[in-house]
């Protein structure tokens, strides 16, 4: 931001402008950068916490067997975990977005646990549980909410993070404003080695900034959704088109005379029914029924890849009764539920999430060379300028405080 | 801290209020630590790992058939949305009826046909749980009524009191002036 703080220069209007615009800006994030470092770095984490799920654990992998192995179907692999634990009861079968994971397929043990089990999605294969400690939940949530309890709405936790969207995108707008021309650095990309840690860091600050706008927007604006989330979730205020949750007909459900469950249509029957009703469906989610007037829950991403597409099919008779598309969501809807698959990245596969590891690693760089330009810099400016607001006080000071306090 | 309180800073400036938004902003990062306990209590609860819930209240004989009971956290009811207060309990069904029991509810005050028999649980036969409403005029001798229906059609039902299953309820409402 150097290059917008002539120091040398009279203090015409338009340069005491930009310099109360450059103090914004460098107070935008700063008196929380410990705060905004923790959680741009846990978020970066985050965004990869599966990858590094896999890299530790060979259970989670999906190891075909010879190049053109098929993959099998919910059946069969509900067929598999019957056979390798009988006593379990299956309650869900996901198929991760990327090939490279094994199937999870959560279970409830007669002893009252529950827990997944990791399936390899070609031969059936139980590879391995789920550990006690959850990695990536862990890192979620303390990305997210820094491990507090929900006991009654949204915790301090989540409005602190998520609140941090507001410095976030100030200091993007400022620091856009203040770096006269930024596209330049587009054209004219510069990163000086060897003129000092300042001339460094103050090159990076700017090249990351400019090549992360997207991205900044992007992080910025989902996670202040998530405040709003929380606001309408906390003041019971609903802005669901869905109605409540559909459920099987008491008729549907039948008294069987030996009074044993009766026999319920199969997942590839489910799926089927799902697919002929939305062609192009891809199911990666299968739910079995959670009680007896409960439906098999199928759900896949179809045309638009933020958002699954979800359909409920009556377990005795195989028809589909209730479907809850892309398109039967509102404006609102749609935008609203794209936010969170915005903010994490986890709707492409491997690509789009190293793309977002990237550049929340850039964004963390940025939250510590913006404090080491402050460190250098800043602080002898807001000294400057203080030092001038005793000699000549004006109406511009207590502006820039309330600009700052944002 | 020290960054704020170092000479070089105070010599800058920095106002009194970005130095305590300073703390505040790293407080919020060592507070995790703090929650950490609790955070693991709450996965251990929900993997079922701790049992039932966190405040077993044993085997309860319904008709034939018995079923554990549980209240899933010592809280107080939490804000449900739009629905008002709900709070959860969970059950598990006695191995012999595990088959048999088509499905099981749960209702504040006695259900007057089946239709009506209240929230219907939801899981394994092993570990269910409903998020039971509590509607604003509970009084303090209210009873939960639990309904099993069997697949062959039968109906048994028990009622213990809301006191003994959830003591914090009952604090709850007297704090919010029910009457007793």
């Amino acid at each position: 931001m150097s290059a917008a703080v002539p120091a040398a220069r009279p203090a015409a209007p338009k340069a005491g402008r930009a310099r109360l615009w450059f103090l914004v800006h460098s107070w935008a994030a700063l008196p929380l950068w410990i705060f905004m470092f923790f959680v741009c770095l846990t978020g970066t984490i985050a965004t990869v916490s599966q990858e590094i799920v896999w890299l530790a654990d060979p259970a989670v992998r999906a190891r075909a067997p010879s190049a053109d192995a098929r993959l099998l179907g919910y059946d069969e692999v509900l067929a598999a975990v019957n056979r390798a634990s009988p006593e379990s009861v299956v309650q869900s079968i996901s198929r991760p977005v990327k090939s490279q994971f094994a199937l999870s397929v959560r279970v409830g043990n007669p002893d009252g646990t529950s827990q997944s089990i990791y399936v390899n999605p070609y031969t059936g294969e139980i590879q391995g549980t789920d550990p006690s400690f959850n990695f990536r939940g862990f890192v979620r949530a303390l990305h997210g909410w820094l491990l507090m309890p929900f006991t009654n709405g949204f915790n301090l936790g989540w409005y602190a993070v998520s609140l941090l969207g507001l410095p976030m995108l100030v200091s993007l707008i400022t620091g856009l404003v203040v770096y006269k021309k930024f596209w330049r650095g587009f054209l004219r990309p510069r990163l000086r080695f060897g003129h000092g840690a300042r001339v460094f860091w103050g090159d990076f600050h700017r090249l990351a900034g400019i090549w992360s706008i997207p991205f900044i927007l992007i992080i910025a604006i989902t996670g202040l959704w998530f405040t709003v989330q929380a606001v309408l979730g906390d003041l019971s205020i609903s802005i669901s088109s869905e109605g409540a949750p559909p459920i099987v007909a008491r008729e549907d459900a039948p008294y069987t005379p030996d009074g044993l469950p009766p026999r319920i249509v199969s997942l590839d029957e489910a799926a089927a029914h799902a697919s002929e009703y939305l062609p192009g469906l891809q199911p990666m989610f299968v739910s079995l029924p959670g009680n007896a007037y409960d439906h098999i829950v199928v759900a896949g991403r179809g045309a638009y890849p933020l958002l699954f597409e979800r359909l409920h099919v009556n377990p005795y008779n195989g028809k589909v009764e209730y479907v809850r598309r892309v398109a039967d969501r509102s404006a609102l809807e749609l935008f609203t539920e794209s936010m969170r698959p915005l903010h994490t990245g986890d709707f492409a596969g491997l690509w789009l999430k190293l793309v977002y590891f990237f550049f929340g690693l850039l964004l963390t760089m940025m939250v510590l060379s913006g404090l080491l330009i402050w460190t250098k810099r800043t602080a002898h400016a807001t000294a400057a300028m203080l030092r001038r607001r005793e000699e000549e006080p004006d109406g511009s000071v207590a502006e820039l405080e309330t600009e700052g306090a944002r | 801290m020290s960054t704020a309180r170092s000479p070089s800073t105070r010599r800058a400036g920095v106002p009194a209020w970005k130095r305590w938004l300073f703390r505040v902003s790293a407080v919020f990062v060592v507070l995790p630590l703090f929650y950490l306990p609790a955070y693991f209590h709450s996965q251990e609860l929900n993997r079922g790992t701790k049992g039932l819930g966190e405040r077993e209240l044993g085997e309860i004989a319904v008709g034939p058939w018995s079923v554990r009971f549980a209240e899933w956290r010592v809280e107080q009811p939490f804000r449900n949305g739009e629905a008002g207060y709900a709070k959860s309990f969970t059950l598990a069904l006695c191995d012999t009826c595990a088959k048999q029991v088509k499905a099981a509810y749960l209702r504040v005050g006695k259900p007057r046909n089946l239709r009506a028999a209240g929230s219907i649980f939801f899981g394994s036969p092993y570990r269910q749980s409903v998020a039971l409403p509590i509607p604003e005029r509970v009084t303090a001798d209210a009873e939960l009524w639990i309904t099993l229906e069997g697949w062959d059609g039968s109906v048994h039902q028990a009622a213990l009191p809301l006191a003994e299953a959830s003591p914090i309820t009952i604090e709850w409402l007297s704090k919010r002036g029910n009457p007793t």
